[in-house]
């Protein structure tokens, strides 16, 4: 669509909408809905594209009457945009949110509770996969769905299995600790990560057996501090004690990145995302990397859900045209269209279509069916930094693993008793 | 030109002998004033204004949205910042960034103000050289120091393979204090041209005839500096000096950009740390709360230091 074209066709819709209130009628027929999102976030206009020329205009052919504009915002600079926008009463219809901000916007009051406004929300939610859905829960109400979803899988390359003298990438612990000393003495470390929040450890915790609060999200002590998430968090102090991790994973911002250090060589294993396919085609054309799931502890393979939902905004003055858009984000065609560009389904029915579109997806698919959500609660960030400040002396050797989670615990659970 | 327009509007009738000093007197009494005037109303719509809202803001368990009533707490994020251990660490780095940063800006852009001040062929070109990172932006400024200080940045590289000092493999900023030797340095370079151009301005100002008295009595250039140099700009150093102190318990940008306060919160400083609970955490009561004891702080400081450095011989200037 030109430019000229969308802006003549937003001039007639404007004109009409200002007739409309002239003559004073109740139910605008013409409305234009505004909708955020970071769909371009690091240069990838595919998304973008399949939105704006093929999604955004087959939802519009459907509803006469109603137009879509997307506005695409960085994905640094949405979440202080929306504060912002929030405080200033100007936020747009509808919002494709990170996981975290969800509840954090819910509880400010900005976002509705889809499961009370729409009629037909059970439907929906039961198709999505409920780790995804399980983000959108506010105080047992559900402010979004699911619009795409990720998961972080075990990458590694065949030069670091060659390095250890393996055949598979390691399926356990026992595996990934045996691969630490067949690297020995190698420049290669067995595994990095970028950091020590939610993100990066809790697939560790929950697939070693532990957890990091009660079901209920009332508590962490006795959960985060538990003897299996010890033993955990323990395993990859060893490892970066040994020297096996580096300091990246303390937040040493100077340290090469996983994106280089995997295909160069520098480290043999990584947790990461679909998005890095393509970040690997630009960059490291000869790299093959290999896909295998998150190593297996006592609790069997669990990855942590990462992704987006959709939500709609309390001020918006258009909420059954903004229903009907998110209607029709569950629909096959936007959901397979979506994974084209690397935005996985969130409805496990489709998994298959897309995994026969592209087989890439198919191990992030099946990571997906046990892996959880982070915790939904407004101060996720916070909790991120809890934990992050809280291990980092630890990795350091300056406390034990125990002293470290208790303390964290402890600090976690006022966050849980504020909600 | 206020005196001729004056006159011209004398209405006819009335004395021009008795208007024109009162209406003369009125309109060069407000020039002053109409010339400040559009600098105030900006100045007071951007910072004073928001300045007073953070400080009501500071009071009240405060919600952004537009319209919401917000909850008045009283002093209760005075008191939970004052009882925050990591409010005190980042309150630590900045006071510590303030130390390392000031002295040196103050003597090195003193000396590399001395050494330009007198005219020679290359004098422009260092000028400009040396004010360069001033005007350079905070951001790209800070993503440089960031990869020259990373694992396997330049300054490893010069330590370690090129003049042996170290082993090149000191991981700058994975620790607090070598993380903060990284974000002085930038602070540093980055602020020498600033006062030293304070200093090329001030040095203009110091009397020849006292120089030359100076030389002429057999003073060394030391104790030309001393006692006639230093007098002279005395008062252009308590500036420089107190500008440097605010702006130094303000670092912000380099230390997101270069650490974002890591690891585990080791590098945090006031100003990140107050940025993260109002736009992360979404507290803005409490992250308003840090900011007036800042303010509070910096403002006390530059009282004293005027007090006690701003007599000194500064009264003669």
């Amino acid at each position: 669509m030109t430019q000229s074209h969308k802006g003549a066709r937003r001039a007639a819709t404007l004109v009409a909408l200002a007739a409309t209130l002239m003559a004073g009628t109740a139910n605008a027929q013409d409305v234009t809905l505004t909708f955020w999102g970071s769909y371009g976030n690091g240069g990838n206009s595919a998304q973008q594209d399949a939105l704006n020329e093929i999604l955004i205009p087959a939802f519009e052919a459907e509803h006469p009457g109603i137009s879509v504009d997307y506005v695409d915002v960085p994905y640094d600079a949405l979440l202080q945009k929306l504060t912002t926008s929030a405080a200033g009463g100007e936020l747009p219809d509808l919002i494709r949110a990170d996981l975290g901000w969800v509840p954090q916007f819910a509880d400010l009051g900005v976002l509705v509770s889809l499961s009370e406004l729409m009629d037909d929300f059970q439907m929906y939610a039961d198709k999505t996969y409920p780790g995804s859905l399980s983000t959108n829960l506010h105080e047992g109400e559900y402010y979004g769905l699911p619009l795409d979803t990720n998961t972080r899988v075990l990458v590694t390359s065949q030069a670091a299995l060659d390095a250890a003298g393996m055949s598979e990438p390691p399926a356990t612990f026992e595996e990934l600790k045996a691969m630490a000393d067949a690297l020995g003495d190698t420049d290669m470390a067995v595994f990095a990560d970028s950091g020590l929040g939610s993100w990066n450890v809790f697939p560790w915790i929950w697939s070693g057996g532990g957890a990091v609060t009660d079901p209920d999200l009332t508590v962490a002590t006795g959960y985060l501090d538990s003897d299996e998430s010890v033993a955990a968090i323990q395993m990859l102090v060893d490892l970066y004690q040994a020297g096996q991790i580096p300091n990246l994973i303390i937040g040493n911002q100077g340290a090469t990145s996983t994106s280089d250090g995997l295909p160069t060589g520098r480290y043999a294993n990584i947790l990461d995302g679909p998005w890095m396919k393509a970040i690997w085609a630009g960059q490291y054309p000869d790299f093959e990397p290999i896909y295998a799931p998150v190593p297996a502890g006592e609790g069997g393979s669990v990855s942590v859900v990462g992704g987006q939902n959709i939500v709609l905004t309390s001020s918006s003055e258009h909420k059954d045209a903004a229903l009907e858009f998110i209607r029709f984000t569950q629909t096959e065609m936007f959901q397979l269209e979506m994974a084209k560009s690397g935005n996985m389904t969130v409805i496990p029915a489709y998994a298959d279509a897309q995994n026969d579109n592209d087989p890439y997806f198919a191990m992030f698919s099946d990571q997906l069916k046990t892996a959880r959500s982070r915790l939904a609660i407004p101060q996720a960030s916070q909790v991120d930094a809890i934990i992050s400040g809280a291990l980092t002396p630890a990795f350091q050797g300056d406390v034990s693993v125990k002293d470290a989670l208790s303390d964290a615990a402890a600090q976690i659970d006022q966050l849980l008793a504020r909600n | 030109m206020n005196r001729a327009t004056a006159s011209r509007t004398v209405p006819y009738g009335m004395s021009k002998a008795a208007a024109r000093p009162n209406r003369a007197r009125l309109m060069s009494g407000l020039t002053p004033y109409l010339f400040i005037a559009p600098g105030f109303l900006l100045f007071t719509l951007a910072i004073l204004y928001p300045l007073v809202q953070a400080f009501q803001v500071s009071f009240y368990d405060w919600k952004i949205i537009a319209g919401a009533v917000s909850d008045f707490v009283g002093l209760e994020n005075y008191q939970r910042a004052l009882a925050d251990p990591r409010f005190w660490h980042s309150l630590v780095n900045s006071g510590v960034y303030m130390l390392f940063t000031v002295p040196p800006q103050i003597a090195l852009g003193l000396m590399v103000a001395m050494l330009l001040v007198k005219k020679g062929p290359a004098q422009p070109l260092f000028r400009v050289l040396f004010y360069l990172p001033v005007v350079t932006s905070w951001v790209v400024v800070s993503l440089l120091f960031k990869y020259l200080f990373a694992d396997e940045g330049l300054i490893n590289y010069t330590l370690g393979d090129f003049l042996h000092l170290s082993d090149g493999e000191t991981s700058w900023l994975s620790s607090r204090w070598t993380a903060m030797v990284a974000i002085c340095a930038l602070g540093i370079w980055k602020g020498i041209g600033w006062s030293m151009m304070i200093f090329l301005a001030a040095l203009q100002g110091v009397p020849r005839d006292l120089e030359e008295a100076a030389i002429l009595d057999g003073a060394n250039r030391w104790q030309r500096f001393l006692s006639v140099t230093l007098p002279a700009i005395w008062a252009a150093v308590i500036f420089v000096a107190v500008m440097l102190v605010i702006g130094g318990f303000n670092v912000f940008t380099s230390v997101l950009v270069m650490t974002g306060g890591g690891p585990g919160g080791a590098t945090e400083v006031v100003l990140t740390y107050m940025y993260k609970q109002a736009f992360e955490y979404l507290d803005f009561g409490y992250g308003s709360a840090i900011a007036v004891l800042l303010t509070v702080l910096v403002f006390v400081l530059s009282v004293l230091q005027l007090k006690f450095f701003g007599n000194r011989d500064g009264g003669e200037k």
